[in-house]
């Protein structure tokens, strides 16, 4: 168990991490160490050394992953709830709505949509709540997807056509017959999700349109570290292999989901 | 096949204007212009200003300004690189992202497909498996990191490659080019893997071994082109993951590419220089599926019909 | 000296044994086939002595004096490429949908080493399998063609380097019901013109008793009895092979009796279906015009066609699950709306059972409640306990035991899982069945106990059915009217035996010959 899902194991120690280390370490993500800037690693109180500010990186870290999974979380649960809405209705509806609807999601698939984001954060202001809206409103096409082909294949399956026989009325063919057996995909899409979300959520807090100031995500922190990497390699070595590895372990346990359910 | 073409591009027109106006309205709901520098300019030059580019007039009337000389292949001025037309700034980052873009692309193809390849002859054993795990961790890479990551290695400890800048023969592209095409490369990989994994199952493969034919005669001549479709259907969503890459990329190299001008522009609200870099890369991005359309037509005849 | 020799063929899989001592013999110019039920070792023993099924053997092959036991993966693809030839149940999927006609028959006729053929060479190899317009055929890719064009190419490409035996497995099982003589005749002619030795392999013993020299009868991975096909079935030996003749429904056998009829319960006038062409497209495809038909109590009509005639479409839209564009459907002279119109009530009087049991059991859901889901919607004053002892009633009737109601679906063999569809259908206490094609996706002696099952319930419960299906000879178990239905349109319909008797139109010919 514990070998076999291994990428799982690291993601939830990683999570328990984040969420615990705030509580033990005397300084906080946001609080500056004038004693101590630019301080090297395993200095005094300081495990993994100070940034250029003076700010303690492991408290950073563990804030960073905090709001890079809970924005992650947010928007994939988004992209959820609007893929399943907008692809259980094209397949079950069908025909020149169902071609309407997926052209829609088509077209939007070409559209360099990262960009509109972009102008969206421009325009709107940097909220974390408009960030997972955001993001979530992006990655909902490929559940829209995965969701409409699932829910076509079942429609004309036997066993909805004998519920509807049997006097089911639609709604509850749906709850009963087509949601149960959708979920299972679903389930594994959404886990897939996530570290698209991830990768999303930092590319546009690494531009600086993401999350803000005093907060922090994985993204900033590479974007500080980037900064300052010839005078501190660290910065830029940590929250980049912390982001790549919550990345692979995600893709991999997704992977493996979605294996097994299609 | 030609009426396939002819079809893409009349919904390709709609749906780049649909994507102009549709980010033309969203810059000038932001609040703030493109006047508001460090010390407020007094009114009477903001009002000239405003008059100058056309500003002061509805929003309606501005989009339907736009949209008629950008017709004429006019992208009007910029409003923060007060000297250079929107045109001039483009005709100079087209060629570098254009360069970074496509080569990253047929980087990604070649080592995709051919490790897709071996990882599929070789299904189940250990090469496979390890092919396909650094695919994984590939795909899993963001050019935000592996960016600064691979300057870093190679730019300033190893000092091998240039860190910034188009100087000195083409080193340059080294660096933005791997960073870009690794996850496409890994994606590649993991897709082609699959294709031919479904498709040595098929039955019309089973007609080729029936013929004697050998194995290699038949992954070449048999198996690779269906094995290759949803690489083909790959290559629309991986263009438009390109150009959000090649932002970041020509930001940590400091190229003067269209993806810097372009955050650069959405920063400072440069209307006409945002809106003409979105512009160019939706109709990049539409030309880009018309051309997978073509491919998968050649992949599998069943599809020229569509 | 045989052509083909199996003596002693032992086959297994992962250490699995799944064919154990099959000793046949093709002989020059005649046809020895393999009849088993799925899950019988008869593809495996036709196909894993060349190397297309994974799979260890041992034991002696011996095709034309070359002894194949002990070959490596180079002697066999020379043993495929001089001297067999190949062809596959799946004609859609055979065919490389990326490569023209014309090179995949080139490329089959040069696999003995052959020099490249001239066009006009490759023209008439297709004309021989029966294709007309072959100039143009060459370009066309495998999709263009229907299935029955495309199992007459792959016959073309397995000959085309004049093999000495030619093997196919299920050539005709995919096809639809009116073509399946005329490949089998095919496959007799050029056996007959070029000497070629033909091991068959079929499901089916009805079909392939009048083309088989030799028949080999095959039940879990062992020969049960092998002789001359003739004697075989006029006297078989074994108790297996019995009953798979026994099983096998033949227009010859004696006609049966059926329960008389009552008053009229259902009829339709003039129903059409029309469905809208797929996408933006204008124009609409017209399955079903007009078509009347009547069933009385107690009376079972069979409709018959070809697969795309409509038959299926027409199930469904008086089953009250598809959709109906014109004409009106009565029941006891009252009329029944169409699709999500009808009220609960009026969907118990008709239930559906499918051609595909397993799918048409929801994987998620225990055996007792899909039994049950009619009843929690038809009658809804019923308790749960009320339904879970109705539901173990209607498992015996269905020849069940108990210990089925807690099961998942996906564990049920698939007679089992048709049981498990007709107890849900019958539950409700319907007065008609619609079975769409309900044997066919069975083995036979599975169908046949299924028919039996419902021709007792046709009796003892007095229901009635609509027998939906391309088989002729399954229909005449049970049926006392039969209707054929040819592009959406009843063609000819009359008693049963009248029309086995003397068939009035073409394709009412072809179906008669097929079963």
């Amino acid at each position: 168990m514990v070998t076999r899902h291994f990428p799982l194991v690291i993601i939830l120690v990683i999570v328990g991490l984040a969420l615990l280390l705030p509580l033990f370490l005397p300084w906080t993500y946001d609080q500056i160490d004038w004693n101590a800037v630019r301080a090297p690693a395993f200095s005094s109180s300081h495990i993994l050394g100070t940034d250029e500010l003076g700010r303690d990186r492991l408290a950073r870290l563990a804030s960073g992953t905090q709001i890079t999974l809970m924005v992650a979380m947010a928007a994939a649960l988004v992209s959820l709830l609007v893929g399943i809405a907008w692809g259980a209705t094209a397949g079950w509806v069908g025909g020149r709505v169902d071609e309407a609807m997926m052209r829609f999601v088509d077209g939007l698939y070409a559209l360099p949509f990262m960009f509109i984001v972009i102008l969206l954060m421009v325009v709107f202001g940097r909220s974390i709540l408009l960030v997972f809206i955001g993001i979530g409103l992006v990655e909902w096409l490929t559940m829209a997807r995965v969701v409409r082909g699932q829910v076509m294949s079942l429609k004309e399956r036997p066993f909805i056509l004998a519920a509807e026989a049997a006097g089911t009325p639609p709604l509850m063919i749906v709850i009963r017959h087509i949601l149960p057996n959708i979920a299972g995909v679903a389930l594994a899409y959404l886990m897939l999700t996530v570290p698209q979300v991830v990768m999303v959520e930092s590319f546009l807090s690494f531009l600086g349109l993401g999350v803000q100031e005093p907060l922090t995500s994985l993204g900033i922190l590479v974007k500080e570290g980037a900064d300052d990497m010839d005078m501190a390699p660290l910065g830029l070595l940590l929250p980049g292999g912390l982001l790549v590895v919550i990345l692979v372990c995600l893709t991999i346990e997704g992977e493996r989901l979605r294996d097994h359910f299609s | 096949m030609l009426a396939l073409i002819i079809r893409r591009l009349m919904t390709a027109i709609p749906t780049l204007l649909l994507i102009i106006l549709a980010s033309f309205f969203l810059m000038r709901l932001a609040p703030g212009g493109p006047f508001d520098g460090e010390r407020p300019l007094d009114p009477e030059t903001q009002a000239a200003l405003q008059q100058t580019y056309g500003l002061d007039k509805p929003l309606w009337e501005q989009a339907w300004l736009y949209v008629s000389r950008l017709a004429q292949g006019d992208f009007g001025p910029s409003l923060v690189y007060r000297d250079f037309t929107v045109s001039e700034l483009v005709a100079q980052g087209l060629p570098i992202s254009l360069t970074l873009g496509g080569l990253a692309i047929l980087l990604a193809l070649v080592i995709g497909v051919t490790a897709g390849l071996c990882a599929a002859v070789q299904a189940g054993k250990m090469v496979d498996k390890s092919i396909m795990m650094l695919a994984t961790v590939a795909t899993a890479l963001p050019t935000f990191v592996t960016g600064p990551a691979l300057a870093l290695f190679f730019g300033l400890w190893m000092g091998i490659l240039p860190v910034s800048g188009t100087g000195n023969g083409l080193s340059w592209l080294v660096m933005p080019v791997v960073a870009l095409a690794l996850p496409v490369a890994g994606a590649i990989a993991k897709l082609t893997r699959a294709g031919l994994a479904t498709v040595l199952q098929q039955d019309h493969i089973r007609t080729a071994r029936a013929r004697g034919l050998p194995e290699t005669k038949i992954l070449f001549k048999h198996g690779l082109r269906p094995a290759l479709v949803p690489v083909a259907s790959y290559l629309g969503p991986a263009a438009a993951g390109l150009l959000t890459g090649a932002v970041v990329v020509e930001t940590v190299f400091g190229l003067p590419g269209l993806g810097r001008y372009f955050v650069q522009g959405a920063l400072n609200r440069d209307y006409p220089l945002v809106l003409g870099v979105v512009t160019l890369y939706a109709g990049l991005i539409i030309l880009f599926n018309l051309f997978a359309d073509l491919i998968y037509g050649w992949l599998d005849p069943r599809m020229r019909e569509g | 000296m045989s052509l083909y020799s199996l003596r002693n063929l032992s086959i297994d899989i992962a250490g699995k044994p799944l064919v154990e001592n099959v000793s046949l013999d093709v002989e020059p110019g005649k046809c020895t086939a393999i009849i088993g039920a799925s899950g019988s070792g008869k593809s495996l023993t036709c196909l894993t002595p060349f190397g297309l099924t994974p799979g260890v053997t041992s034991g002696e092959i011996i095709l034309d004096g070359v002894n194949l036991t002990r070959a490596d993966r180079y002697q066999m693809r020379q043993a495929r490429s001089q001297h067999t030839g190949f062809v596959f149940q799946q004609p859609m999927t055979a065919l490389t949908p990326h490569l023209s006609v014309g090179s995949q028959l080139q490329e089959a006729a040069r696999q003995a080493g052959a020099s490249r053929l001239s066009r006009h060479e490759l023209a008439q190899m297709l004309a021989r399998v029966g294709l007309s317009r072959t100039d143009e055929r060459l370009d066309q890719f495998p999709h263009r063609l229907s299935g029955g064009e495309r199992q007459r190419v792959m016959i073309a490409a397995a000959i085309a380097h004049q093999p000495k035996l030619l093997v196919a497995d299920e050539p005709t099982s995919a096809l639809d019901a009116s073509l399946r003589a005329e490949i089998m005749d095919l496959l007799d002619e050029l056996r007959a013109e070029r000497n070629l030795g033909l091991l068959l392999v079929s499901h089916d013993l009805a079909s392939v008793a009048r083309h088989a020299d030799q028949l080999v009868v095959m039940e879990k991975g062992r020969v049960v009895e092998t002789g001359p096909a003739a004697s075989l079935i006029a006297k078989p030996r074994e108790d297996y092979t019995k009953r798979l003749i026994a099983a096998i429904p033949r227009l010859e056998e004696a006609a049966p009796t059926l329960p008389a009829v009552g008053d009229m319960l259902l009829t339709t006038r003039d129903v059409c279906i029309v469905f809208p062409r797929p996408g933006w497209r204008r124009g609409n495809i017209r399955a079903v015009s007009d078509v009347s038909i009547e069933v009385r109590e107690g009376e079972a009509l069979a409709i018959v066609g070809g697969s795309g005639s409509g038959k299926s479409t027409l199930g469904r839209a008086i089953a009250g699950i598809g959709a109906m564009t014109s004409g009106e459907i009565r029941w006891r002279n009252e009329i029944l709306p169409g699709r999500r119109k009808r009220t609960r009530e009026k969907y118990g009087h008709i239930q559906p059972v499918f051609q595909d049991p397993i799918a048409s059991l929801n994987p998620q859901w225990k055996v007792i409640d899909i039994i049950a889901e009619p009843l929690r919607n038809l009658r809804p004053e019923f308790s749960k306990a009320e339904r879970a002892r109705k539901a173990k009633a209607v498992l015996q009737e269905v020849d069940l035991s108990e210990d089925m109601l807690g099961r998942s679906p996906t564990s049920l063999s698939g007679g089992q899982a048709q049981r498990i569809a007709i107890a849900r259908a019958i539950i409700a206490k319907p007065e008609l069945l619609v079975l769409d094609e309900a044997t066919s996706a069975l083995d036979a002696l599975v169908g046949a106990e299924i028919l039996r099952l419902l021709s007792r319930l046709q009796r003892e419960n007095r229901l009635s059915l609509i027998f939906i299906t391309h088989d002729i000879a399954s229909a005449r178990r049970v049926c006392h009217r039969i209707a054929v239905l040819e592009e959406g349109r009843i063609v000819e319909t009359g008693a049963m035996e009248d029309v086995i008797a003397s068939p009035q139109q073409e394709i009412t010919q072809k179906l008669i010959a097929a079963s």
